[in-house]
């Protein structure tokens, strides 16, 4: 039942699980470790489950998938009473389907990619957008902004890998750099400047008038955008902007983060020892920051471990992705990676206080039985395509 | 190159630059700033404290200081380092069971943050918590600015008062916190977002015992911002002498207004309650006996009040009758001999007053003219004009909770009374009893339509230029019979008791008659009549007579104001 399993993969995957575990167990005691623990050991067997299956069968699937998985998040938005409407419960187990959303999206997008030859222009990417968008805007909707955001990179990094020019990219999606800087017209403006001179040079007509079409309106619906958003959803924006300016606390669970990681040092102050985890200022702690306790109990060695780990996970994951001779299975591995990398430097970023408070769970480690197992199918799928990369 | 390797080559670096401003970063936090954040985190050492912003101060129309803020100490406990002994000392000195300490400190969720739980506390309570501080866990003292009233009862309803803000309001508005002030009526509620000001925040570090040790320089303090003052047409020492002129009864209602604009004088409401009790917080005992008074200390009797205006609705009946052209001045009906008969039903006047002209009426206040004259013109037109003046509606004034007032027509006569209502309502109607209710204020507000030629101002408490006006479209020629026949209530009327030497005033008695006793005595004037400066209405709850009671003390207010006021132009003698 091993055979041509890559140990190296679903290896380092589990133990980064196990790691979470334990982190888990210091951080909300034995109950919660108890659950995941569970979890782990049901989402290692569907992985395995997942190895032995041709790689072949998601391609038909992926539709299937897809439309279930955006017809849950459906159904939590109409029924759900519970705010965010992020769960939907089956008696004691909730599942967040968010989570499968992810998998179910990498699935379909290396269906539509690799069906696709050759990949060129702006229409091209229509359906992919498409693909990527429908369960990011009805995640956004729940609202949880931390899930809605990974179908970008997801979407990018695929894209990329099945044959997108990289510089095509940049200017299909130069109008959320231009989102990003309208929070400023000065800012705005000297973007807006540097893009129509890049774009002069390029000298393509089409890039020219899509980039400063849509760039010019993401710059004029966006402060419309922000005044319908979540109250703390800019506070957690204005929070990373101007820490200084913060009264609602958003800043205040950055500084905590940083303390605890900062406050680790070299080797930690050991396992179970933390003093700022019991604090209840991050409340988050067995969750999206439980990367500051790690830092805390285990210091930067601890650091510098997990991190070699999820690396050294993701050049397997990249590598896979290179040596598949089939195209599907190429793409959708890097899809996986993608998923994995994103989420990953996203949480470190957050937690050491480099990026905005949003909430993205660190991939195997933090709590949460959805999270878990929708990681460990995708590592199941990875696993397919390796036991069967030399096949086209 | 091939082109997959390419592909390869850049994710694959993105990655490891990625990696490397992990690691970057965490070395910086870690080893650089290390014993920094170690000496943090050693005993939960930093926290943040909402520094309160002192609250804008409120001035009377001379600058007098009516509201404005004192220092004053508080206590606080957090709620994860106190312990038994500490909570029963701290019980014994405060005088507040530990019940009710650790209740109010569960508000707060995160434990390791300080509640307020004492505010304002003697000098002799803190010097025993100064005491005994080293011993104390989680006990902190500090000092805030707390909200004064300097003339305490007297402003109480225009003011209002600030209290600890409740649960409640705490979730609807999250820039409030824990422990806050929050205006709570008057002028406090209604202009709460520019008093209050901004919080600043502090960043504390605490050692073990949560004892503050001093301030953290990485994170540096925002400091808060004071409420802006608020400056306000009260006129404090014309109010201090209404109370002086008010102390012999139990309950009154006076406003004051500079009818031209609307600037509110005096708006004062008996019997009060002294606001600086609320600083403090009142027990729950106290709030009971404050809800339960039968005078009800809370209401502001000028706007919240509703009586029914008596005689001095009249001349808004007569304004009706001449506007409408249905009567004249010279108009006369049958002669005032004491009753008049309506059916089986016999309706009174409160004197014999034979036959008189419209003026005359006025000036004498005859019912039996009034009843006629209001079944002459009926009621859509008396609906009509009083609606117009402002009777049933609120005034507008920047103050919470003002009463409408209920003025009858068809509809609301038919709803309360059937089909079969009869003239007798109306009868009621024109003499000012019956259905009809109206707040000191709008009475007042009615009045000053005689002085800006049929234009009525929005009355107003905070001080600014632009007064609103509505137009009632009334013709000049009736308010000028009207206002005529009125100055000519004090000089030979009812009102005579009004007169102030050498001024002529112009006004209206009224007697309101109540079922819970003695009627009430109002009177609502205005001087000079050649250009009016002060307008006011004055309701003296059962006192009896309008001529008897509210006039005479009427004419005490507009001699004090015309002659006291530094603008004045009359020299006022005996």
């Amino acid at each position: 039942m091993f055979r041509k399993i890559d140990f190296t993969i679903i290896g380092s995957a589990t133990i980064l699980a196990l790691l979470g575990v334990m982190m888990i167990f210091s951080t909300a005691g034995p109950g919660l470790m108890t659950r995941q623990t569970v979890w782990l050991g049901f989402s290692i067997l569907v992985a395995l489950f997942f190895a032995r299956i041709s790689p072949r069968i998601w391609v038909n699937l992926s539709p299937v998938i897809y439309l279930a998985s955006l017809f849950l998040i459906f159904i939590i938005l109409l029924k759900s009473d519970v705010y965010p409407k992020r769960w939907i419960k089956f008696g004691e187990l909730s599942l967040q389907p968010s989570e499968f959303a992810k998998f179910a999206t990498v699935l379909m997008l290396a269906n539509y990619l690799a069906a696709k030859k050759k990949l060129q222009n702006f229409s091209d990417m229509l359906i992919p957008v498409a693909i990527a968008a429908v369960p990011s805007l009805l995640i956004f909707v729940e609202p949880d902004l931390g899930a809605a955001q990974i179908f970008l990179p997801i979407l990018i990094i695929m894209s990329f890998w099945a044959g997108m020019s990289g510089l095509k990219i940049l200017i299909l999606f130069s109008p959320i750099i231009s989102a990003a800087t309208s929070f400023s017209i000065y800012i705005w403006a000297i973007y807006m400047l540097l893009l129509l001179v890049f774009l002069y040079f390029r000298k393509q007509l089409t890039d020219l008038i899509y980039g400063l079409v849509s760039n010019s309106l993401m710059g004029l619906i966006m402060p419309v955008v922000w005044n319908s958003m979540k109250v703390y959803q800019q506070k957690r924006i204005i929070a990373f902007f101007s820490p200084w300016i913060d009264p609602q606390g958003m800043s205040w669970q950055i500084i905590q983060s940083k303390i605890a990681i900062g406050s680790g040092r070299f080797l930690g102050k050991g396992f179970l020892s933390g003093t700022q985890k019991k604090l209840e200022f991050l409340p988050e702690r067995h969750t999206d920051f439980i990367f500051s306790c790690l830092g805390e109990e285990f210091g930067i060695f601890g650091i510098i471990i997990v991190l070699a780990i999820y690396v050294y996970l993701l050049y397997r994951l990249l590598l896979l992705a290179k040596e598949t001779r089939n195209r599907f299975s190429s793409i959708m591995t890097s899809g996986v990676m993608a998923w994995i990398a994103y989420q990953t430097f996203m949480n470190m970023g957050v937690t050491m206080g480099l990026l905005p408070v949003t909430g993205v769970p660190l991939p195997f480690v933090s709590y949460g039985g959805s999270a878990l197992l929708s990681c460990f199918m995708a590592i199941g799928v990875c696993l397919s395509v390796s036991r069967t990369k030399l096949a086209y | 190159m091939d082109e997959s390797v390419v592909k390869f080559k850049v994710i694959r670096n993105t990655i490891l630059v990625l990696t490397a401003i992990v690691i970057i970063w965490s070395v910086k936090l870690q080893i650089f700033e290390g014993r920094k954040y170690s000496r943090l985190s050693e005993e939960n050492r930093i926290r943040q404290k909402y520094a309160e912003a002192p609250r804008g101060k409120i001035l009377d129309r001379h600058g007098v200081e009516i509201a404005n803020t004192r220092p004053g100490f508080y206590v606080s406990i957090v709620r994860a380092i106190i312990d038994e002994t500490t909570l029963k000392n701290l019980s014994r000195i405060l005088d507040i069971e530990e019940t009710v300490i650790i209740e109010k400190s569960m508000i707060e969720k995160n434990p390791n943050n300080p509640v307020k739980i004492a505010h304002d506390i003697s000098y002799g309570q803190l010097s025993l918590i100064e005491e005994g501080i080293d011993e104390f866990s989680g006990v902190e003292v500090g000092v805030e600015p707390l909200r004064n009233y300097p003339y305490g009862e007297l402003l109480f309803h225009q003011i209002g008062y600030v209290g600890e803000i409740a649960s409640k309001e705490l979730e609807k508005d999250d820039s409030y916190f824990i422990g806050d002030y929050i205006g709570k009526m008057g002028l406090e509620l209604y202009y709460e977002n520019i008093l209050r000001g901004t919080h600043g925040i502090e960043y504390i570090e605490v050692d073990a015992r949560g004892k503050e040790v001093g301030k953290i320089a990485e994170k540096r303090s925002i400091p808060p911002i004071a409420g802006d003052d608020l400056q306000t047409t009260i006129d404090v020492a014309l109010t201090e002498s209404v109370a002086v002129y008010l102390e012999d009864y139990e309950r009154a209602a006076c406003v004051c207004l500079d009818p031209k604009d609307g600037e509110i004088l005096v708006l004062y409401s008996k019997p009060g309650f002294d606001p600086n009790l609320f600083t403090h917080g009142l027990q729950k005992i106290q709030w009971d006996i404050l809800n339960k008074d039968p005078s009800a200390p809370m209401y502001n009797r000028a706007t919240m009040s509703c009586y029914p205006p008596g005689s001095t609705f009249k001349p808004f009946i007569a304004l009706a009758g001449l506007d409408s052209k249905i009567v004249g001045n010279s108009r006369r009906f049958e002669p005032c001999t004491g009753m008049y008969r309506l059916g089986r039903r016999i309706f009174r006047c409160w004197k014999t007053h034979g036959s008189l002209n419209l003026s005359n009426a006025i000036v004498n206040s005859c019912d039996i003219y009034f009843y006629q004259l209001g079944s002459l013109i009926g009621i859509d037109t008396i609906y009509d004009r009083a609606n117009r003046i402002g009777f049933g509606k609120k005034t507008g004034i920047d103050l919470p909770n003002e009463k409408n007032g209920i003025l009858p027509d068809r509809t609301w006569l038919e709803r309360r009374y059937g089909r079969n209502w009869t003239r007798g309502h109306i009868f009621n109607l024109s003499i000012g009893q019956g259905d009809i209710l109206v707040s000191p204020l709008q009475l007042a507000c009615a009045y000053t339509i005689f002085v800006n030629e049929g234009k009525i101002p929005m009355p107003h408490i905070i001080d600014k230029n632009d007064t609103t006006f509505f137009t009632t479209a009334i013709s000049e020629e009736a308010l000028e019979t009207v206002r005529i026949a009125l100055a000519g209530v004090v000089d030979r009327g009812t009102g005579t008791l009004a007169r102030v030497p050498n001024i002529e005033v112009c006004g209206k008695t009224g007697t309101s008659q109540n079922p819970h006793g003695e009627d009430h005595s109002l009177f609502v004037g205005f001087a000079p009549a050649s250009n009016p400066r002060i307008l006011v209405c004055l309701v003296v709850e059962n006192a009896g007579h309008g001529g008897s009671v509210a006039a005479p003390i009427t004419g005490r207010i507009i001699k004090s104001y015309l002659s006291s006021s530094p603008d004045n132009m009359f020299v006022l003698s005996d």
